[in-house]
């Protein structure tokens, strides 16, 4: 099976600059991730994809270091080393440094033939990607601040998984998995959350985070895990709704010492506090629920993103056609059935 | 099972501190765009070094600072003069070179300095602020006053051998320090993506032991609420941090630079990146002040920078009895 794809094979590849770098590493402790091990992940991504003979790799480009890096590997690539797909750099015409730059980047990529985007980021990244990717077929890696959509793999695996997916080695419905997504509507803005929507008492969006219950008041969620990490796990401890279901979760917070449920709850990386929940029900798909202020911050998967104050509440909404995300123990179980990574040699040498 | 939590102190601004906020940051502008102007006519001796897009970084941080507090700046001085409470016609004459100055016209742009705000002075040594700071800082802690020093310095600084031995010499000795690299993208006309290996400033507190973080140096929410976190902190007996903040500076490194080495990013920054105007946007969008209200400031603003001038023009200059005067010190 091994170097069996088609040359013209694509992955995209969009790495975030900034994420991993906001004031939580200040008030929880949240883990740094380096520029350096963002382009070392490219890189294994990239040993991986050449050794399934997948032809070409379009990464992404920034003024963060990542892809300057990338570019200094391929340079100096030797001869002696595995080969690596040709890698082709995706400029856009002027880079905002926002979020904007992740939309286009994996638009074009598309454009250009990527079968697979593998994205590098936390939650927020993921979200941002996801909304640029389509029907295209989305790995998200975690190297951001909270994690809870991006699971965390090796990067060697997970782009051996992209490359299955890309070479049609391993089909598409056995290899992912349709996420639910909530839609936030406010004003004229919509947004769309992965994980959890929350409605903060803060007046201003800020440096983004969120770190403080107090402020918290409506929490939505599209799938709440018992040993998830950010808001959605107050949930995950008090309702837990695993993501393969339909469903999702809708809480109402209030001060502990007024909540029927005080749950201690890791609500980002170092945190564990607690968080009075008044109610918690089931948010059914396709279920529009006005929220409880016109003027306030909505925060999407952890962070603090609209300042609204329209003359109408916000709504959101759960719907399950998200985007269709790769199942990286699914694809390389499937390998393993499969064959897809096991040479079988007739007239093997035998062992002196 | 109980846990402290740190504030989110942006949401407890008032609608006074919202305003003393935008005077700082307006009055920084108006005083920077009235030097660019004014330099021009050849009236102002020396270099200048305009700090105008850069608001939001000097007035974020000071507003959480006081008495007991001290700021090292850099040859970039003006906003952090101002934001820590320089009078500002003092200012003006001292750039004038004039006896009013607030060193008696002696030092100028550079050299701005009033130990009695706790403003250690404008520095035209790149990366002498962060060792000042840790002096302040190490007395602090000594004396047991809860102030704390902040560092203000670019990213040309932040490849200096004295800023990285101060991060260091801050963490070993856990000071109250709070270092604050402002990347405007430029050292001189060396891009900061080139010059700076690690790429993110902030990326290299991680080696010392301290925190690291990256804020949207346009916003002045964003620039509040980390560095309240990184000063109370400090005061609380946590230790330095390092605060990277992100933005363009409106005019060139020097007044008179062609600015070769840079394309249109300062008139999108202007148009769409504003401090001042995210600012007005967001206050008044919110209902928290008024339009009227942040009117009344620009105007009052106004004729203070134009009061400031006219003073310094008509100020003496120092004399030759001056020159041995405030030759040495003694603290």
């Amino acid at each position: 099976m091994l170097a069996s794809a088609d040359p013209a094979t694509t992955v995209g590849i969009v790495a975030n600059p900034a994420s991993g770098r906001d004031i939580r590493r200040l008030v929880a402790q949240a883990s740094v991730f380096p520029t350096a091990e963002k382009a070392n992940m490219v890189q294994r991504i990239c040993g991986a994809l050449g050794v399934l003979g997948i032809g070409r790799v379009l990464m992404s480009t920034d003024l963060g270091g990542i892809s300057a890096a990338v570019l200094r590997a391929v340079r100096t690539r030797r001869d002696s080393e595995a080969p690596w797909p040709e890698v082709e750099f995706c400029e856009l015409d002027r880079l905002t440094e926002s979020a904007a730059d992740t939309t286009h980047m994996v638009r074009r990529m598309i454009d250009a033939g990527a079968r697979v985007i593998i994205c590098l980021g936390g939650d927020g990244t993921a979200r941002v990607a996801a909304a640029a990717c389509g029907d295209t077929p989305l790995l998200p890696l975690s190297t951001g601040t909270n994690n809870a959509f991006p699971r965390l793999r090796e990067a060697t695996v997970a782009g051996l998984a992209a490359g299955l997916v890309a070479a049609r080695a391993v089909d598409v419905p056995t290899a992912t998995r349709r996420a639910s997504m909530l839609e936030v509507h406010a004003g004229e803005r919509t947004e769309f959350a992965l994980v959890d929507v929350c409605v903060c008492t803060a007046r201003y969006v800020g440096s983004r985070a969120l770190w403080d219950p107090a402020t918290l008041t409506e929490l939505y969620c599209t799938f709440a895990e018992p040993d998830g990490i950010g808001l959605s796990s107050v949930p995950g401890q008090l309702c837990p709704s695993p993501r393969e279901k339909p469903d999702g979760v809708a809480l109402r917070l209030g001060p502990p010492d007024r909540a029927r449920h005080v749950v201690h709850a890791p609500i980002a990386p170092g945190l564990v506090v607690p968080v009075g929940v008044l109610d918690c029900r089931p948010l059914r798909p396709g279920e529009r629920v006005e929220l409880g202020t016109t003027h306030g911050v909505l925060a999407v998967d952890g962070e603090r993103e609209l300042e609204h104050r329209g003359a109408h509440p916000a709504t959101v909404c759960l719907r399950p056609d998200g985007p269709r995300c790769i199942d990286v123990s699914a694809v390389l179980r499937a390998a393993a059935h499969q064959g897809l990574l096991t040479d079988i040699q007739l007239n093997p040498t035998e062992a002196a | 099972m109980t846990g402290t939590l740190p504030t989110q102190a942006t949401g407890e601004l008032s609608a006074e501190s919202l305003l003393d906020a935008y005077r700082t940051m307006r009055t920084i502008r108006m005083f920077e765009e009235r030097v660019h102007d004014e330099f021009a006519t050849g009236e102002i001796p020396g270099f200048v070094h305009l700090y105008a897009g850069e608001e939001a970084s000097a007035t974020g941080v000071c507003s959480h600072l006081d008495d007991r507090d001290a700021i090292a700046s850099t040859h970039r001085g003006h906003g952090h003069c101002i934001a820590k409470g320089v009078d500002v016609k003092a200012m003006m004459a001292e750039i004038y070179g004039k006896r009013t100055g607030s060193c008696q016209g002696k030092g100028g742009s550079m050299h701005i300095a009033d130990l009695s705000k706790g403003m250690l002075g404008a520095n035209g040594i790149v990366g002498g602020g962060p060792p000042l700071i840790c002096g302040t800082a190490l007395a602090a802690k000594q004396q047991g006053t809860g102030g704390v020093g902040v560092a203000f310095f670019g990213d040309g600084a932040s490849n200096q051998g004295t800023t990285l031995e101060s991060l260091n010499l801050a963490s070993v000795w856990n000071l109250p320090a709070i270092f604050v690299a402002e990347n405007n993208g430029y050292a001189e006309a060396t891009a900061s993506t080139w010059s700076v290996a690690s790429d993110n400033i902030a990326d290299r507190a991680a080696g010392f032991g301290m925190p690291g973080v990256i804020v949207d140096g346009f916003d002045f929410f964003a620039v509040h609420e980390a560095a309240g976190e990184a000063i109370t902190r400090a005061r609380e007996g946590g230790g330095p941090t390092l605060i990277e903040v992100k933005f363009t500076r409106y005019f060139g490194h020097f007044e008179g630079d062609q600015q070769t080495y840079r394309a249109d990013e300062v008139a999108n920054a202007r148009e769409n990146l504003d401090c001042l105007k995210r600012f007005r946007e967001r206050v008044t969008g919110g209902g928290e002040v008024t339009d009227e209200a942040l009117d009344t400031v620009d105007s009052e603003v106004a004729a203070l920078i134009d009061a400031a001038v006219a003073e310094a023009k008509d100020a003496p200059k120092p004399s030759q009895a001056d020159l041995e005067t405030d030759v040495y010190v003694s603290y």
